[in-house]
């Protein structure tokens, strides 16, 4: 997917300005400053709702910061960039401490659950498949280690396609995981790069702006930044 | 004293105040954890960030920043976002494995079910089928029924 110009910009830089057009961004408008021609921010965020979505992308990464990251993406990718950025400074204003790892945890939560159950099942299942089952034995569940970055998927075991339908399925409550395993992101280390190509560039880019449609209904050829208020909870 | 600075302040290149928001986070040991949450985040809305938590929420508010900072730079499109979705689909593999063991799981109780109802009437029509004087210990466990007993059973 690439970037789509705003309906109420004019052309390439979209927006709502490209410079004295349709007046500035809503990047420069919440920086109060002229909006030039080629502004970076522009496609991304519109002069209504983008200002806002955009006080949230300065409060945490800074535009500085932002505009220098943008710069190192390809055209075609920035847009989703953009999307993930602001999801990951809408979660770390929500929850200031945890930001959107508290999502990761959760999950890793949820998988290690479902396999420690399909683990039992499988046994099970194995039991019943002898045909002189040996002494009745429960396999015993096992608890789950700590979750570390040593756990979270790196590149090599990456699936090559995604099904994003069920992406944005309810998940455990952050909270719930807190209260159960105090998290410890000391323990992280390396994470493997999930840079990946063809067919799940575009479904994570799918993704990304699934994520935030969730938020909030972007309007077309903008980030669909959504306030926090609209966010599902994920903060504690 | 210079050569107990933090690694923010040798990165930023400036004095390490006693009080300094960054020196219990970023040990000079490990340069590169603050190199990264700089380059992304910056400095300043980092310090900003620490100080509006209270201490005690501050080492794993610099972890996630860390965690978050490194995946973005990792991955500069999608940052944390690809392994949530990464997770995301491993649930659903996973999901998917347990409804299919669970699946094979009912049909093997359905088939042992069943084998124990045609047993039960096999058992049932063989009874009706013998003569009441045959009903005896010694009969039925020449059939491999029942303990060894001298008692004799009568059905009218």
């Amino acid at each position: 997917m690439s970037a789509n110009p705003s309906s109420s910009g004019g052309s390439g830089g979209g927006g709502s300005s490209i410079g004295g057009g349709g007046g500035p961004c809503g990047a420069c408008k919440f920086l109060r400053r002229k909006c030039v021609p080629g502004c970076i921010f522009a496609p991304y965020f519109d002069s209504e709702q983008g200002a806002a979505h955009f006080a949230a992308v300065h409060k945490v990464f800074g535009a500085s910061n932002v505009s220098k990251l943008l710069l190192h993406i390809p055209v075609h990718k920035r847009l989703d960039a953009v999307v993930t950025i602001c999801y990951e400074a809408q979660a770390r204003l929500r929850d200031p401490v945890y930001g959107c790892v508290a999502h990761i945890f959760a999950l890793q939560q949820q998988v290690v659950n479902l396999q420690a159950e399909l683990s039992y099942l499988q046994a099970h299942l194995a039991t019943l498949e002898l045909p002189s089952p040996p002494p009745h034995q429960h396999p015993t569940m096992i608890a789950p280690p700590p979750l570390s970055i040593a756990d979270l998927p790196s590149a090599s075991s990456m699936p090559v396609t995604y099904d994003l339908s069920s992406l944005f399925d309810p998940v455990v409550q952050p909270s719930w995981v807190m209260q159960q395993r105090p998290m410890d992101p000391r323990q992280l280390g390396g994470s493997g790069s999930l840079s990946a190509s063809g067919s799940t560039d575009q479904l994570q880019a799918l993704m990304a702006r699934e994520l935030l449609h969730r938020h909030g209904s972007p309007p077309p050829g903008t980030v669909p930044c959504s306030t926090p208020s609209q966010s599902p909870p994920l903060s504690k | 004293m210079i050569s107990g600075r933090c690694a923010a302040c040798k990165y930023l290149r400036r004095r390490c105040p006693s009080h300094c928001i960054f020196s219990p986070y970023f040990p000079p040991n490990d340069p590169q954890r603050f190199a990264c949450v700089h380059r992304i985040y910056g400095a300043s809305n980092v310090g900003k960030m620490l100080l509006k938590l209270p201490p005690h929420l501050r080492a794993q508010t610099a972890d996630t920043l860390y965690m978050e900072a490194k995946c973005r730079i990792q991955d500069p499109v999608y940052g944390c976002v690809g392994i949530i979705s990464h997770l995301h689909q491993q649930i659903r593999i996973a999901e998917s494995q347990l409804a299919k063991t669970q699946a094979e799981i009912a049909v093997f109780n359905s088939i042992a079910r069943e084998a124990q109802v045609q047993e039960i009437e096999a058992d049932s029509n063989f009874f009706k089928n013998l003569l009441p004087e045959e009903i005896t210990a010694a009969g039925l466990r020449s059939y491999g029924y029942g303990s060894p007993s001298t008692q004799t059973f009568k059905f009218n």
